[in-house]
């Protein structure tokens, strides 16, 4: 009969590709049980959207069945986000494991269509999900994820309506579309700082944020106040976007808050008539960008009439046309970020955040 | 994708804590150590009632620092630097881990 010991030591074999270690010493087997000849534990992955679960089950499966004397292997995969470091002495939002901003440096590269598709593929997965619309001067994520819907007053702050499985709030929400904002510093900030404190987010495994373009106030605010676990770039493909966007890189980087990656979005276009595929932005600049500033590019999204249909309706291109190689690429990306942040985390915890003990 | 490659390593302080009575002992990630006299950090302070915004100049004059001015407290400022709490009732500058290593080094 197989001991546990046994298991554990074929299960060192497999690796998990991303976080470059064995299944074993990061904790991920659970509940294991050996009744004679059959095997069965669970494996706790660290998000549900894991790009390689299929792999790592396989090869786990694989590897216990070859001890001598086991005859069935049972695996459960389970995944559990894990949170990002939190610093003590500062604020954070009780039960938000991760909090992620979208920037963009330049506008109109569809950041917000980015941030709300992002969010439900992230959701569909099985992940708790939160967006938070602070694009205070053209909130347009109600608009894409066709809520209509106000929050309601909660016990302790507002309760956000839930479209598509993620908790959503926006600017949008207070201000009427016949208003135009036109604030100082100070009201960015403190409007900010109403999303963060004052809203009943419950407990979330990603809290995107959808930010105005730019490095200004709403920004710096944000990377002040709570601890983020790193932030997602949107870019088009072209020069002009990209110069920009290294903008937002630096700033990033200046508030020591990580690039998680970069997105592509008007990566190219398919002609519906010919199927040939044209560069309207030209390409390869993702490329360029995320070997300069050492990031993975997390996916890149085709500039189609069906993302701007369906973000127009209100109605996410993931659930509209689900086979859709527009939705696929929106998979890919919740995927590939949820993959980042497992990373970011990991070794967060390898380097522990500094201590204040003055 | 990039096959999980490593973020670049950052600077950073592993432990903001005291040196002696009043001054500070910063403790960084490349294993240096780094000591701060009080009353030198807050003459350092970058906020803009100490520092001309646009011309980058000294507005602090020194004689307006009691000498024993030393931190009543130390806070986080996001992943980026701190906040202190002075004395003297003064607290708007973000002493920066940029700024407080460059300091180190002078």
């Amino acid at each position: 009969m197989a001991t546990e010991q046994q298991v554990l030591d074929a299960l060192r074999s497999v690796q998990d590709p991303d976080l470059h270690r064995d299944i074993v010493s990061l904790g991920f087997i659970q509940d294991m049980k050996i009744v004679g000849g059959d095997v069965s534990f669970a494996i706790n992955l660290t998000t549900p959207a894991c790009p390689v679960k299929d792999q790592l089950k396989a090869q786990a499966e694989e590897a216990v069945k070859k001890i001598s004397g086991v005859k069935s292997v049972q695996i459960d995969m389970r995944a559990e986000v894990r949170s990002m470091a939190m610093p003590t002495g500062q604020f954070t939002i009780p039960g938000v494991k991760n909090i992620v901003p979208v920037g963009s440096g330049k506008g109109g590269v569809g950041k917000s269509t980015v941030a709300a598709n992002l969010a439900v593929a992230l959701a569909g997965t099985g992940a708790r999900v939160g967006l938070m619309d602070a694009d205070i001067y053209g909130p347009s994520i109600p608009t894409i994820l066709g809520i209509t819907e106000q929050p309601k007053p909660g016990q302790r702050g507002l309760i956000p309506p839930v479209a598509y499985g993620v908790k959503v709030i926006s600017a949008g929400f207070f201000i009427k579309p016949d208003q135009a904002v036109i604030w100082r510093g100070p009201m960015l900030s403190k409007l900010v700082d109403e999303f963060l404190r004052n809203v009943e987010w419950g407990e979330l495994d990603y809290l995107i944020i959808d930010l105005p373009p730019g490095t200004g106030d709403v920004q710096l605010t944000l990377c002040q106040r709570i601890p983020l676990t790193g932030a997602v770039i949107v870019s088009t493909p072209q020069d002009v976007a990209l110069n920009v966007a290294e903008k937002a890189h630096i700033m990033f980087q200046q508030l020591k808050c990580a690039t998680l990656g970069i997105i592509e979005n008007m990566s190219y276009y398919i002609c519906k008539h010919c199927g040939e595929r044209e560069e309207i932005f030209s390409s390869g600049g993702a490329e360029r960008a995320a070997a300069k500033w050492k990031v993975p590019v997390l996916g890149k999204i085709p500039l189609a009439k069906n993302i701007r249909e369906a973000s127009d309706n209100g109605r996410p291109i993931g659930l509209v046309e689900p086979g859709s190689p527009e939705a696929a690429a929106f998979a890919e990306i919740a995927r590939n970020l949820a993959a980042q942040i497992s990373i970011r985390n990991m070794q967060e915890q390898e380097e522990p955040l500094v201590k204040i003990t003055f | 994708m990039a096959d999980g490659k490593k973020l670049e390593k950052i600077l950073v302080p592993l432990e903001v804590g005291r040196a002696g009575e009043h001054d500070i002992r910063i403790r960084w990630n490349d294993s240096s150590e780094s000591i701060y006299i009080a009353r030198k950090l807050r003459m350092e302070c970058p906020c803009a009632h100490c520092v001309d915004e646009t011309t980058g100049r000294r507005i602090l004059k020194e004689p307006a620092i009691a000498m024993d001015v030393r931190p009543a407290a130390i806070e986080p400022v996001g992943r980026y630097g701190i906040c202190i709490h002075w004395s003297d009732g003064h607290s708007t500058g973000i002493y920066t881990w940029e700024k407080l290593y460059g300091l180190a080094q002078r």
